[in-house]
């Protein structure tokens, strides 16, 4: 640590690399970082000049003497440090606390306090409003002057923010941040409703995806809240005398078998009855938390191999995962042994080196000694439970080569500044240095509040790294909505991401195992009664392997089809009734199958015309005017902002940038999840807005699992199919990507492409030209849904259906296949049900998932055959293909017309 | 709230403290001082800035709801403060915020970035857009509330002209009347109008519904006052007022220039409106040369033709250089420097009072700067030519009411211009420059092309370091191509290279003083990890 001259070069990568993967979509080679760092730079072998360890350091190397590397280690300590460095580590921990909510009176029965707190340290914020007595909707309004804590700030003129300050005394123990409201019980406020929001992280806290509520008279049982009353945060009103008994369990079974019982209680309850209560609920927060490891090389004087020296404040067994590179590919390579002690070999590939605890002080270190041959030092660190840490989502790489040179060229020519210049890799290390200087300089503008000579000099490199990195972010954010208004889209595929990144889970993708089954096609609104038919199916649905179902539209809608919704809020349609939906939703639950909602974001029919005659102002519970519509449609004459996408024409496009609307549709979205119990959402004609709407109401709906529509027409010349379907294809990962990867996409690619292959005999359309699956799932299979035909394509509307008799073949390919496959009612209950049900099967017995491995065996005229995770076999086409012998041995299992599939037995 | 962020970081700051110490060190050892200084990347040391504008950037991460009281006066000493404009468009025809979304997150982004405020243009066919008197502020003042809320600084232009850049013409009813009393507009000799800004010939002549335009700007500029009364001052510290075409100060010479005309052509005279015509024959009958004042030179040439395809601008014997020629050209020029001054003069008296800068834009008309007639500045209204200085006058009115000058044009460079050497950006830029300086008028630059690349930076920055150089910058413009990856990065360093173009020599012996401290690093990161 003597040196943290070696930091530097980090943020130098760090911002490379930001710049890197944020604009990765659009340029395929970045902005050359030269930009950013311009001056030559000092040489490199200062360093070893001044470097070295510090006193402290050496007492701790000789303090594990007798550790089984101490050989090594004091021929390292013997020598100079040629090369140092501190990595920043970044991860992500979770601490658990509490928010509690306190009801009581204050100095007469007219005065009440309500006290919103938090157990985990943050900067905690009270978003909240009253409702009135009423107030019809769900809308907030501010409270009077006298009830707003000092310190607030309004926000637009429907909320307060307040923040939480730290309490002088400890609950248990611990410190806890909070807030506390005064209230006139006279008063006509029916409820106060808030959020808590962290605005460290950002991040909002509400209950169960819905505002807290507490209410503080009862007619709001009466009134249009009821929704809220039943659902919203049910503190329940009881005697104070029961504070400590909560208290002492203070869990969340606890309080939901309270929660049924004091509904009953409240209604009982009279309008003055006001009476204290206090309430915890248990909360997660993620936490960043810093680490570093600390990379040194030296060069043993006796063997002249190359040491490399790991040293990290990791708590916790860390395990290192390395490997050597002989040039710049970085291709990672095990070298011979001896390995350092506490090594495995990891699948041939990579090394994995357990590292010894530090003896007295915290972390832990290890050594690794390098033959001279090899390039380059190749490691990420593994934590425990699959957590890994890698540099800027890249492995830490250690130019030790390099290194090497540099330090003989510095015996050789001390002094010239010249000669540094020589070595590039040397060069780039350090030209950051100074170009991190100057940053450094200038967050010492950042943080005045230290005004001690001193502290101002001292500027954290992590606050830098994450200006830079919030400044990227956010023009990046910037420039994908600016761009959306025109027609560009980047050339570059994005690949899935790398395997030892850190596994994340993002909500909306599922677990990677979904069959999708899409349970209604264009006819299922005929009978008036689909949710109860279907409900009939359920179980055998389930038993086939399905464990999604995606059900049809259903609110209220001008097309009986439900695809031009009215009222959002009324679920009553040609599928059903409400209370039939729920029913069904259970019953599928029941099954272990989990539910879409089809729902309909884009554009929505309006039911009044405005005063020019126009049809744009809408009813029922979101009565929204024109200002919700886009203002590119002439026909609805809207006075939004113009589109984010592509505009449908038939009913006036909703306007995504409105924060009314947003908060309007989030809020629906999660009474949708609430009220009818939907998992996830199937999303309608995604094409017309913008991919970042769809984030932000996935985020605030969670969903389990969410597929968009995004449908556009293939490349064609001629008339023909184009072989390359790239453009097409990055299209709907644009799309995704615009999500943030958080929902899936229909691959109407691979669709496309089996259309042509099957319909012309032309199977060499099924590889594309890095032998890869030509669809979405080629380049992004988790984000995609693979599908033979749906309610469009197929059924009685047959807009572009699936070449005749062939459907078996398609679903050949896509349940054999990475992705997430759909197959369509109409499919199921055909002939072909028991091959579905077979192939189905296969998929789940061999445990074939969305990211599963494809090898494409051959693709040729008459036949398509590929190897799916080394377990199953398949070809489609009326060509030949048995699958070669070894190493597997493969046992047919299924045959159909023009297609086989095998597994290896 | 702010405590405990710095509180938990402190064992970071050691960190970097170091960090940034030891290459000092390192490099002052060896002697290499010199170079170091020299290769420094140069941000930081701006004592003015250090202590204000930056600092908040910490807190726009953490808070957006900063109360205004809490941000700290911008205080220039020194240093360049820099306007980044917003998109034309930021509020659309219709009252609403375009994109409203990406504004909020490049504001932040801005603020992060250090710079000082932002520019946003008001326009009159927005504001009021349906009938005189009725105007409506509300898409503008949520764009203010933003901009304040992040706490950035806000110049605000008032165009009183239209753009068909941006779709945005003028007023519904100013076109109406336009349409009965085509006079309003500029006029050329072959009676093509120019719509997108009132003619300055009625400037006082009560054309819009019984009030004259300078009126109307007046009332405009009232209740612009009262609307933002509670951002005047404040977050809102420069005001612009609109001059004329793309509210520029010249007459728009340049209508009928064909874009796609490699040579950019001299332009024509706008004097063919009925009022143009009407005071050009009063002044040709004061001066006793009725016969001169009939209507505009004769020998002038086409737009798109070049000065010596006519008589008026050749450069030796052109008609330019005759008695008729400056009876036309002071009378042509004196009238833009009189519209000039009657709306700074306006502006002046409506915000005099509040803490505001007012400024005014003249334009580079550098084509053909290296001619003796200097055509394309005559035709837009500069009587500039080998013989004459004609921005002395205008840099002596603009000092009269204490207004800036913002001068575009900062990110041209002599080099790659086309017209065989003789347009000088570099040059005319020069000459104004020291107008202003003669008679104290402040600066503010500004750049031309919406597509600056790297040579463009280049230049403005040597244009910024200069000695006696502009105060303030306005960077054009917010928008795609602005966060674009093959942009954005750019600005971002041209943003930091201006911070501070030298390293304080006191910064680098302080080194030795802490070198026992790194120890204090590990285990103090210790703590860190259970505070975070």
């Amino acid at each position: 640590m003597s040196s943290a001259f070696s930091t530097e070069p980090l943020l130098h990568h760090g911002f490379r690399e930001i710049s890197r993967s944020r604009f990765r979509s659009r340029t395929p080679t970045p902005p050359p970082p030269a930009s950013l760092s311009c001056a030559p730079k000092p040489s490199f072998r200062h360093a070893r000049r001044s470097c070295g360890f510090g006193p402290r350091r050496g007492g701790a190397l000789r303090a594990r003497a007798s550790s089984s590397g101490a050989a090594v280690v004091e021929a390292f300590e013997s020598t100079d440090v040629l090369f140092k460095e501190a990595f920043p580590l970044r991860r992500n921990e979770t601490v658990e606390g509490k928010i509690f909510v306190r009801f009581d009176q204050g100095k007469d029965e007219q005065n009440w306090h309500l006290t919103v707190g938090c157990t985990l340290a943050g900067k905690w914020i009270l978003h909240w409003g009253i409702s009135h007595v009423g107030d019809v909707g769900s809308e907030w309004d501010q409270p009077p002057a006298e009830m707003r804590p000092p310190g607030s700030i309004s926000i637009k003129d429907y909320a307060i923010e307040t923040p939480l300050q730290k309490s002088s005394t400890t609950m248990d123990g611990d410190e806890f941040y909070e807030v506390n409201i005064s209230i006139q019980s006279n008063t006509n406020i029916a409820a106060i409703n808030f959020v808590l929001k962290d605005e460290e992280s950002g991040s909002w806290y509400q209950h169960r995806g819905r505002d807290f509520k507490v209410p503080l008279m009862d007619s709001l049982q009466d009134d249009s809240n009821i929704v809220g009353a039943k659902r919203g945060f049910d503190l329940l009103p009881g005697a104070l005398g029961q504070l400590s008994n909560i208290l002492l369990k203070g869990e969340a079974s606890d309080y939901k078998d309270k929660k049924a019982s004091s509904d009953l209680e409240v209604s009982k309850q009279g309008v003055q009855c006001l009476q204290g209560f206090y309430e915890e609920l248990p909360i997660v927060k993620e936490v960043s938390v810093h680490n570093s490891v600390n990379v040194s090389v030296k060069i043993c004087p006796e063997t002249a191999k190359t040491l490399v020296y790991l040293e990290t404040d990791l708590p916790g067994d860390v395990t290192v995962h390395w490997g050597v590179c002989r040039d710049d590919s970085k291709m990672w390579e095990v070298p011979a042994a001896p390995y350092p002690p506490e090594t495995k070999i990891f699948k041939n590939k990579a090394l994995r080196t357990l590292l010894q605890p530090r003896g007295r002080e915290k972390g832990f270190w290890g050594l690794f000694a390098l033959d001279e041959e090899f390039v380059g030092f190749l490691f990420v660190l593994k934590l425990k439970e699959d957590v890994w840490l890698n540099c800027m989502g890249e492995d830490f790489y250690i130019p030790v080569s390099s290194i090497r040179s540099s330090s003989l060229l510095g015996q050789k020519e001390s002094n010239s500044m010249e000669t540094s210049g020589k070595t590039a890799e040397t060069n780039t290390e350090v030209s950051s240095t100074a170009y991190t200087d100057g940053i450094i300089n200038e967050i010492r503008n950042l943080v005045s509040d230290i005004s001690s000579e001193k502290n101002r000099k001292a500027k954290t490199k992590e606050a830098q790294e994450s200006i830079l990195q919030e400044i990227e972010k956010l023009a990046a954010e910037a420039y994908s909505i600016f761009r959306s208004a025109l027609p560009t889209f980047s050339e570059e595929a994005v690949l899935e991401p790398e395997v030892l990144k850190p596994p994340k889970i993002f909500s909306g993708t599922g677990t990677g195992f979904e069959i999708l089954c899409q349970g209604f096609n264009w006819e299922s609104h005929k009978p008036g009664r689909w949710y109860n038919e279907l409900k009939e199916k359920a179980s055998q649905l389930a038993s086939l392997g399905f464990t999604v179902v995606w059900l049809p539209p259903p609110t209220d809608s001008v097309s009986p089809e439900g695809y031009m919704p009215t009222d959002l809020y009324n679920l009553n349609s040609r599928y059903g009734t409400i209370d039939e939906l729920k029913d069904l939703v259970k019953k599928f639950h029941e099954v272990n199958i989990r539910v879409l909602g089809d729902v309909v974001l884009n554009h929505r029919c309006a039911q009044h015309k405005n005063q020019n005659g126009i049809w744009n102002i809408f009813g029922g519970r979101l009565n929204w005017d024109d200002r919700a519509v886009v203002a590119d449609d002439p026909h609805f004459q809207g006075r939004g902002n113009k589109s984010s996408g592509d505009n449908f024409h038939a009913a006036p496009n909703i306007d995504h940038s409105q924060d009314f609307v947003r908060k309007d549709l989030k809020e629906w979205l999660c009474w949708l999840r609430s009220e009818i119990g939907y998992d996830g959402w199937r999303l309608d004609f995604v094409r017309g807005f913008w991919g970042g709407y769809v984030k932000d109401y996935l985020d605030a709906t969670e969903p389990s699992f969410a597929v968009g529509e995004y449908w556009d027409s293939l490349s064609y010349t001629y008339g023909e199919m184009d072989h390359n379907q790239d453009a097409h294809r990055q299209r709907i990962v644009d799309w995704i990507n615009a999500t943030n990867g958080t929902a899936a996409a229909f691959d109407v690619t691979t669709k496309g492409v089996l259309h042509a292959a099957l319909e012309r005999c032309e199977y060499w359309r099924l590889s594309d030209q890095k032998g890869k699956p030509p669809g979405v799932v080629g380049w992004w299979p988790s984000r995609a849904v693979t599908f033979v035909e749906n309610h469009d394509t197929g059924s009685t509307q047959g807009h572009w259906r699936f070449p005749s008799g062939k459907e078996i073949q398609g679903y050949a390919y896509i349940l054999t296949h990475p992705g997430t496959p759909a197959v369509f009612y109409d499919h199921i209950f055909s002939h072909y049900q028991s091959e579905i049900a077979s192939l189905i099967s296969l998929r789940n017995r061999n445990k074939i998932h969305c990211r599963s491995t494809i090898k494409i065996t051959k693709a040729e005229r008459d036949v398509y055959a590929a190897i799916v995770d080394e377990k199953v076999a398949m070809k489609i086409g009326p060509g030949y293909y048995e699958p070669q012998s070894e190493p597997q041995k493969w046992s047919l299992v299924l045959e159909g017309r023009d297609y086989k599939v095998w597994e290896a037995s | 709230m702010e405590v405990s962020v710095i509180g938990s970081s402190q064992a970071k700051i050691l960190k970097t403290g170091l960090a940034c110490r030891e290459p000092g060190l390192l490099s002052f050892k060896n002697g290499n001082d010199v170079f170091w200084r020299k290769s420094k990347v140069s941000f930081g040391q701006s004592s003015g800035l250090r202590n204000s504008g930056v600092r908040l950037t910490l807190k726009a991460v953490q808070t957006e709801a900063i109360e205004p009281q809490k941000i700290s006066r911008p205080q220039s000493r020194g240093g360049v403060r820099l306007y980044v404009g917003l998109p034309l468009d930021v509020v659309s025809n219709s009252n609403v915020v375009n994109h409203a979304r990406a504004i909020a997150v490049g504001l932040k982004a801005l603020k992060l970035l250090g710079v000082e405020g932002v520019e946003l243009p008001i326009w009159w066919g927005v504001v009021e857009k349906e009938a005189m008197g009725k105007y409506d502020w509300s898409g503008y003042l949520a764009v203010v509330e933003m901009v304040h809320k992040v706490g950035l600084k806000l110049h605000v232009s008032l165009c009183f002209h239209g753009s068909k850049h941006a779709k945005i013409p003028l007023p519904e009813w100013v076109r109406k009347i336009g349409e009965h009393n085509p006079s309003i507009f500029f006029t050329d000799h072959t009676g093509q109008q120019y719509k997108e800004c009132l003619s300055l010939a009625v400037d006082e002549v009560p054309v819009l519904e019984g009030k004259t335009p300078v009126q109307v700007y007046n009332d405009f500029c009232e209740s612009f006052k009262l609307s933002f009364s509670s951002f005047i001052g404040s977050t809102i510290n420069g005001i612009s007022m609109g001059l004329g075409p793309d509210g520029d100060l010249r007459y728009p010479s340049h209508q009928g220039i064909s874009r796609r005309s490699k040579v950019p052509g001299v332009g024509e005279f706008q004097c063919y409106d009925k009022s143009m015509l009407a005071l050009l024959k009063e002044h040709g009958e004061t001066t006793g040369n009725p016969l001169w004042a009939l209507g505009g030179p004769h020998d002038a040439p086409a737009y798109d033709a070049s000065p010596s395809s006519n008589g008026f601008f050749k450069d030796h014997g052109g008609s330019w250089e005759s008695p008729y020629g400056d009876f036309f050209l002071s009378w042509y020029s004196s009238l833009l420097v009189r519209h000039a001054d009657r709306l700074l003069s306006l502006a002046s008296s409506a915000f005099g009072d509040s803490e505001v800068a007012i400024s005014g834009k003249v334009p580079l008309v550098h084509q053909w700067y290296k001619t003796r007639s200097h055509p394309a500045e005559l035709t837009a209204g500069f009587y500039n030519t080998q013989n004459r200085d004609g921005y002395e006058a205008i840099a002596k009115m603009f000092a009269r009411h204490s207004c800036k000058m913002i001068l575009p044009g900062m990110d041209l460079t002599d080099e790659g211009r086309l017209q065989e050497g003789l347009s000088s950006p570099e040059l005319l830029l020069g000459q104004i420059l020291s107008a202003c300086k003669k008679h104290g008028v402040e600066v503010s630059g500004e750049n031309s092309s919406d597509t600056v690349a790297c040579g463009g930076f280049e230049q403005i920055r040597k244009h910024l370091l200069a000695e006696d150089a502009a105060h303030s910058f306005f960077y054009q413009r917010m928008g795609a191509y602005f966060f674009s990856p093959e942009h954005f990065p750019l600005f971002t360093q041209f943003v930091r290279s201006m911070k501070q173009p030298q390293m304080h020599t006191d910064d680098l012996p302080i080194v030795e003083e802490e070198a026992e401290e790194p120890m204090a690093v590990t285990s103090e990161s210790g703590i860190q990890m259970q505070t975070a």
